[in-house]
């Protein structure tokens, strides 16, 4: 069930949030009080009606009491990591109990259920979960609340959708090939060292090298500690990721191709730009041009 | 599963039957308790689990066990053995959490099953408390880390508040009878109370058991305790031993309508389970409703199933008069089995029976029991052959229906229509209830003699012999040890304390017999009273109260409150909205002293004033003192503050 429109708020779960249906034990239960009055009614036993009346009037009441363990809750959605596609994206999810009755149990959904228990006037933030598979905007989708405390015979729910989206990056490809050859057929590109692999040699290891430039390799392999050398020694090297040298068959494969080539190039620390379709970014390192990178290709 | 909620459940179930052992046959209930004790070793040692093969075999030893006690699987008894084995069974087989349940409902079953065997208070409050427990085993597994007792506590408030409206929903569920073809032949469980024939000599046969036959709650005035003789069968016929009943039918037609006179006592008689259709009604009763009818011997019997408890209303006259008889009737009440002895003959004409008027022979008679050396007692000697010449003669001793025999014998020897009335005499008063109860010990045999002009009149010549039996009480610890009674007023006063809470339990089971098991059969009258008359107002009624109910608790349980706020921010907040004319508003996520800024910049003339509420706020709220005079200065400046008349635009 969609329910409402999305929403940026916390959402207060209230009668025209909640929804409640009997579950197949409450329609357990409503059989049992046919059972019980069609016993009352063929010995004509007050005593026996009157237990029915009182199962009856526990089923009903029961909905009040269902209703009230979600009744009142503050739920509000909160940040969200940005992650690749194919890995779940967390949304974290902000519950407040504002009342002074407790909320014995409570259940939260986004793919599974997670259950959770409320003190009066409490807080609890959860993690839902949920798998990404295309790059883009993943949004949380419907975060179910739900209960069927105390008696399990019904099942109140509140389906809420919240604006929240988990910015999904490109797939890095699985394939390891060597950054660009050629930076893009941009002529104002004479101050770069072009047609070269910045990597030029291994040095042994000198203490202040940057820990980032071991070769770790040759180092598993019992062969002592060297360092990698780049080409402008002090100096980052610069590359130029471009869409248009990305091997792939497709946008898909070409962008994933592009974001593994981001995910190396800034853990080797080279200075890297970026050339889309639609887009450039001079190079730069560092998170936040990471990141830059990183969305450009998710949402192009 | 968890092991706490699985001992609850095993717990509560065996509550449950437990008061079905006296009810269901041994065999049962011993392979009920194999299965409920085998499961709780389970608990601990879930190894021992019967496998599915092992299950069908009991499942098969089950069926065997119940149709060798049973011939077939309907009606009370063997629906109930059959719901008490599925249970047992069912148990052995608890794997998911809908088994669970599946074993709740089956226990619920078996709670309204023992209903259908008992209904005293005790075994409801017994049965309320055990489905309190069947509830709290369904509250643990509904919920995490609640602990049994919490478990127990929410199962009885939603109990609590489940009365309320099961009990308006029991007062305005309309009461069918079932149809026929429904009801399963039932063997008739009533207690024996009178028997239609008496044989005075044979066996001490005078019940003296403190069971309840039937209570009386009067309306308005209460006869003496002298006058209340509860009228049930007439004796006219006799074979010199035995005393029988001789059918109605043969006279009835020709019976006029007795004549009454003086008070009408109007009540209501709750008859207990009864064997006989017999309604013993104050002598005489006039006025009964459906399904009641009386007798040419006057006796009021019901013409329906009188294996259940049931309510009548009845009117009576203590003074009457039933005129003529027919004479039929009157050659009933004359026959003697063959001509009287010479000793008998001799005793009556001593006593002037064959030449004085009938109320003088009867004075004499009565005389003659008090004056010579009669006893009354409830065990008297056996008088095999002869017993009412051993009575009169030798013996001497006796209790109402040897008397009254004797007497009866005696007034047809003296050509007097007679004949032997028995019922009830007496009723001890329920002061706290307000109602008589009458028990098997009060069961009595007096005379009843016809007289010209006066109809048929009744003679107790046990009141003769022995005034005390109808007018007190017997005391029964006596009756039981036998020999003479003595009749002691002051034994009475030390039991005083204990006989008050006797009869306050008593109302209590009068109240709850009359209101909650026997309601199905004055729930009409009950609700005429409230002008609910058929089946449409019922309904509507039942609706609008559920209705009520449901708002009520609604309010009740959903309602909120509201987390009182500091005074210090409320005050705080009228401030802010004094300034919203002007377009300030706080935000939720801005501090006072930003939005002091803020609002100095916009309301420079203001910014003294702002500054001031914002710092005595400041230290109210977040300030370590906090004395009352700070208060009431920030509450002062919060009222002083006001806005340019300019800055609302009034110019």
């Amino acid at each position: 069930m969609a329910g409402e429109k999305p929403v940026n708020d916390a959402i207060t779960l209230t009668h025209r949030r909640i929804f409640i249906l009997p579950t197949q034990r409450g329609l357990g239960m409503l059989l049992l009080i046919v059972l019980l009055l069609l016993i009352a009614f063929v010995y004509n036993n007050n005593l026996a009606y009157l237990l029915t009346f009182l199962l009856a009037s526990v089923f009903f009441i029961t909905i009040l009491h269902t209703f009230k363990s979600l009744a009142g809750l503050v739920v509000q959605a909160g940040q969200c990591k940005a992650v690749f596609a194919g890995e779940a994206a967390g949304f974290d999810i902000h519950i407040h109990n504002p009342n002074s009755n407790e909320r014995p149990h409570c259940q939260i959904k986004l793919t599974k259920p997670h259950s959770f228990t409320l003190k009066p006037h409490s807080k609890i933030t959860l993690t839902l979960y949920s798998t990404t598979q295309k790059r883009g905007w993943h949004s949380a989708g419907t975060v179910t609340v739900f209960s069927t405390y105390p008696l399990g015979i019904f099942y109140a729910w509140s389906p809420l959708r919240f604006n929240v989206n988990a910015l999904v990056y490109p797939k890095p490809s699985a394939i390891e090939l060597p950054f660009p050859e050629a930076p893009s057929a941009d002529t104002h590109q004479g101050a770069s060292h072009k047609g070269t692999d910045d990597f030029y040699g291994l040095q042994s290891y000198q203490a202040g090298d940057s820990i980032k430039h071991i070769h770790w390799k040759a180092f598993a392999k019992g062969q002592g500690l060297f360092s990698k050398q780049y080409s402008g020694a002090s100096t980052a090297a610069e590359v130029w990721l471009h869409y248009d040298y990305a091997a792939g068959h497709n946008v898909e494969e070409r962008l994933s191709q592009l974001s593994r080539w981001v995910i190396d190039a800034e853990r080797e620390q080279i200075r890297y730009g970026l050339v889309l379709p639609n887009l450039k970014l001079m190079p730069s390192n560092g998170l936040s041009h990471y990141q830059q990178c990183l969305e450009a290709l998710a949402l192009l | 599963m968890n092991k706490n909620s699985l001992i609850f459940l095993l717990s509560s179930v065996g509550l449950i039957v437990l008061p079905h052992s006296a009810n269901i046959p041994p065999a049962l209930f011993g392979f009920f308790s194999l299965m409920l004790s085998w499961r709780f070793v389970c608990v601990w040692r879930p190894q021992y689990l019967p496998t599915t093969r092992i299950l069908f075999f009991l499942t098969l030893l089950a069926f065997a066990l119940l149709l060798s006690q049973h011939r077939h699987l309907l009606g009370r008894d063997a629906g109930t053995n059959l719901f008490i084995l599925a249970l047992g069974l069912k148990l052995l087989e608890i794997k998911a959490e809908r088994d669970i349940y599946l074993v709740t409902y089956l226990a619920f079953i078996v709670a309204a099953s023992l209903f259908l065997y008992e209904q005293s208070l005790l075994i409801a409050a017994y049965i309320l408390a055990v489905c309190c427990a069947l509830l709290a085993t369904l509250v643990t597994i509904n919920s995490i880390q609640v602990q049994t007792r919490a478990a127990l506590k929410t199962a009885a408030v939603i109990i609590l508040q489940a009365i309320p409206m099961a009990a308006i929903i029991f007062i305005l569920f309309p009461r069918i009878e079932a149809p026929r073809w429904m009801l399963f032949e039932e063997k008739n469980k009533a207690k024996i109370g009178l028997s239609d024939s008496m044989e005075p000599g044979s066996i001490s046969d005078l019940g003296t058991s403190e069971e309840l036959v039937f209570r009386v709650k009067f309306t308005g005035a209460i006869p003496p305790p002298k006058q209340r003789y509860w009228r049930g069968p007439v004796l006219s016929y006799t074979d010199g031993k035995r005393w029988t009943q001789l059918s109605s039918q043969r006279f009835e037609a020709h019976t006029t309508p007795p004549r009454t006179t003086g008070i009408a006592y109007s009540y209501t008689l709750l008859m207990e389970a009864q064997e006989k259709n017999w309604v013993f009604a104050l002598e005489l009763p006039t006025q009964f409703a459906k399904p009641l009818a009386q007798t040419g011997y006057y006796q009021l019997i019901n013409l329906e199933n009188p294996t259940k408890r049931a309510e009548y209303q009845i009117t009576s006259y203590l003074q009457y008069n039933t005129q003529r008889v027919t004479q039929i009737e009157y050659q009933d009440s004359i026959q003697l089995p063959r001509e009287p002895s010479d000793k008998i003959k001799q005793l009556v004409t001593q006593l002037h029976g064959f030449d004085s008027k009938p109320d003088a022979f009867i004075q004499q008679l009565l005389n003659h029991f008090k004056q010579e050396d009669f006893h009354y007692t409830l065990t008297p000697p056996l008088m095999e052959d002869n017993p009412i010449e051993s009575f009169l003669f030798t013996t001497r001793r006796g209790f109402c229906s040897h008397y009254a025999a004797a007497f009866v014998y005696l007034m047809r020897v003296a050509h007097i229509p007679a004949r032997v009335v028995t019922g009830y005499q007496g009723g001890e008063f329920n002061t706290v209830g307000n109602f008589l109860e009458v028990r098997q010990a009060n069961a009595h045999a007096w005379a009843e003699v016809w007289l010209e002009n006066q109809g048929w009149v009744r003679v107790d010549p046990t009141a003769a012999i022995a005034p005390e039996r109808i007018e007190q009480q017997l005391n029964l610890d006596q009756l039981e040890l036998g020999g003479e009674i003595f009749f002691n007023a002051s034994n009475a006063k030390h039991t005083n304390w204990l006989k008050k809470g006797l009869q306050l339990w008593e109302n209590a089971d009068y109240q709850w017999q009359r209101w909650v098991v026997n309601y199905s059969s004055n729930q009409s009258n009950f609700l005429s009273s409230f002008g609910i008359h058929d089946f449409k107002t019922m309904m509507q009624w039942l609706m609008a109260l559920v209705g009520l109910i449901t708002v009520l608790l609604s309010i009740f349980l959903l309602h909120q409150k509201k987390k009182a706020i500091d005074p210090v921010l409320r005050l705080y907040q009228q401030f802010c909205q004094k300034l919203q004319p002007t377009g300030l508003i706080i935000t939720s996520r801005e501090g006072a002293v930003d939005f002091a800024q803020r609002a100095t910049t916009a309301l420079p003339e203001h910014a003294e004033m702002i500054e001031e509420i914002t710092a005595a706020f400041i230290q109210l709220r977040y300030g370590r003192v906090t004395t009352r005079e700070n208060f009431i200065r920030f509450a002062k400046l919060v009222a002083k503050f006001k806005l340019n008349n300019r800055r609302l635009g009034w110019r």
